[in-house]
């Protein structure tokens, strides 16, 4: 008779147990981007990963670290805006993987073709759960510009579902204003086969 | 005569065309600062000053999160946007734009970033922001925003004179000196003017009605217009340009090769950027 009770404590031990664990495991929004970019940093001063033989590696190492920041499916429904429901599921999946590869490609590129020590200043935090916005600063030469990461929390892990450029202007919405153009006009295929054109002009 | 007569005549028609917008640099190369934006530092070092001069957290900030609520609420995949009735025209002074950056402005500014090293090249940056005061002091005043008004008004004396005519920037480091700036487009929008449609300028790059006449407006107040004669005003006007390409080489080039269509890239980028300006 004495054994449910300590079932239930069990139960409600191991729970409490586990939510605790969690919460010490995952990092704060700022903390999670922070984490990421330090180490962006790290292999871009790497001077192992300077000269062009080792080119393609390092950017394999930067998109490894960089993109479990993002939450591609999100930026990817995101920018489609509510046509999202006229795509398919075959069509999400397939737009949500040609998008993640150009973007990263057209990041990569810039990140690895003119990085010139900049540094990142970390100005603030804002958490209104699921959401939260890291405010940031990327100092270059004499020029700051402020990037600021709109984040959302899914299983416990913070994720950029949108960048903020110069306080205010967002990836997603000009992604979108051109998407929402084509797709006036054209079919969720013929979008995706644009980004795929794309895709190969950049060589990739 | 008649010759030197036709060329400044059309150096004068030239000129009344950039001087609808003091800056072509800052419109041509990008999103960054279509405003005659003060340098909010002109190194890295004032760490300390990046949190005062965000007005004081809240309203401001939170503002940022709109768009995302917009979203979740409606799913109607209304965002903000501009009209473009001028679309062909805009699309091919934007091809205009495009060549003379790629062909002229680019070459010339790296030419000049490799000859001029950077603290001199700061230096004029400074210099020409420190002459933007009298815009952004009026513009200001016209919001109603006489505190940000007297925060120009401090910064202006204290670099004309501790930061020797301006080529300095001192000021960077001093708190509550560092207001974001202002021009008369924004005054317009403060008062509810909206704008109007995109406008893309030959040289100056994209702007829309309202901020067109805010700048033909402005343009009384940035002394560089009254340089005599023309010509020199001209080159004047050429140098701060260069100057400014100078800090931003490679900025316009990564948003065109990220951009499906780098038209309406850099028109909902402008857009998107003269709004956050307002909030």
């Amino acid at each position: 008779m004495g054994i449910k009770p300590m079932v239930i404590t069990l139960i409600v031990l191991s729970l409490w147990v586990g939510a605790a664990a969690a919460a010490v495991a995952s990092p704060s929004p700022m903390e999670t981007v922070r984490e990421r970019i330090d180490q962006v940093i790290a292999v871009l001063n790497d001077p192992a990963g300077a000269d062009s033989a080792h080119r393609a590696a390092q950017r394999d190492r930067l998109w490894e670290i960089a993109s479990p920041m993002f939450d591609f499916v999100e930026i990817s429904r995101r920018t489609v805006g509510p046509k999202w429901q006229e795509f398919s599921d075959d069509e999400k999946a397939r737009f949500t993987d040609v998008f993640t590869r150009f973007l990263g490609n057209t990041y990569l590129d810039r990140v690895q073709g003119e990085y010139q020590n900049e540094k990142i200043e970390y100005v603030q935090e804002l958490v209104r759960e699921p959401l939260a916005l890291v405010r940031t600063k990327l100092v270059r030469e004499a020029v700051e510009m402020p990037i600021d990461y709109r984040m959302r929390q899914t299983d416990g892990q913070w994720k950029i579902y949108d960048i903020l450029v110069e306080n205010g202007v967002s990836i997603v919405q000009n992604y979108r204003v051109q998407f929402q153009s084509i797709l006036q006009k054209e079919s969720p295929a013929a979008l995706i086969q644009r980004l795929e054109q794309r895709l190969e002009e950049q060589g990739r | 005569m008649t010759k030197p007569i036709s060329l400044k005549a059309v150096l004068i028609a030239i000129c009344l065309v950039a001087l609808l917008s003091g800056c072509a640099g800052h419109r041509t190369k990008g999103p960054s600062d279509p405003t005659a934006a003060p340098a909010p530092t002109p190194t890295g070092v004032a760490l300390s000053t990046a949190d005062e001069t965000t007005p004081p957290a809240g309203s401001d900030d939170m503002s940022l999160w709109e768009d995302d609520l917009d979203w979740n609420d409606e799913g109607a995949g209304v965002f903000y946007t501009v009209a473009d009735p001028l679309e062909p025209f805009n699309r091919t002074m934007f091809v205009f734009n495009d060549k003379l950056y790629f062909w002229v402005l680019k070459p010339v500014a790296q030419g000049y970033r490799f000859a001029v090293p950077r603290p001199a090249r700061s230096g004029v940056r400074n210099f020409f922001n420190n002459l933007g005061a009298p815009i952004r002091i009026a513009n200001n005043i016209l919001q109603g925003r006489f505190q940000t008004a007297e925060a120009e008004v401090a910064r202006f004396l204290f670099n004309s004179t501790v930061g020797v005519l301006g080529f300095g920037n001192p000021a960077a480091d001093v708190e509550g000196l560092n207001p974001e700036p202002t021009d008369l487009g924004l005054t317009l929008g403060h008062y509810g003017i909206g704008n109007g449609f995109y406008l893309v300028w030959p040289v100056l790059g994209p702007s829309t009605l309202r901020d067109s006449a805010g700048y033909f407006g402005d343009r009384w107040l940035n002394p560089t217009i009254y340089i005599d004669p023309i010509e020199a005003s001209l080159a004047v006007f050429a140098l701060r340009s260069i100057n400014t390409v100078s800090f931003h080489i490679g900025d316009y080039e990564a948003i065109k090769s990220a951009a499906l269509d780098p038209y309406q890239a850099m028109r909902d980028a402008y857009i998107q950027l003269r709004r956050s300006k307002l909030r």
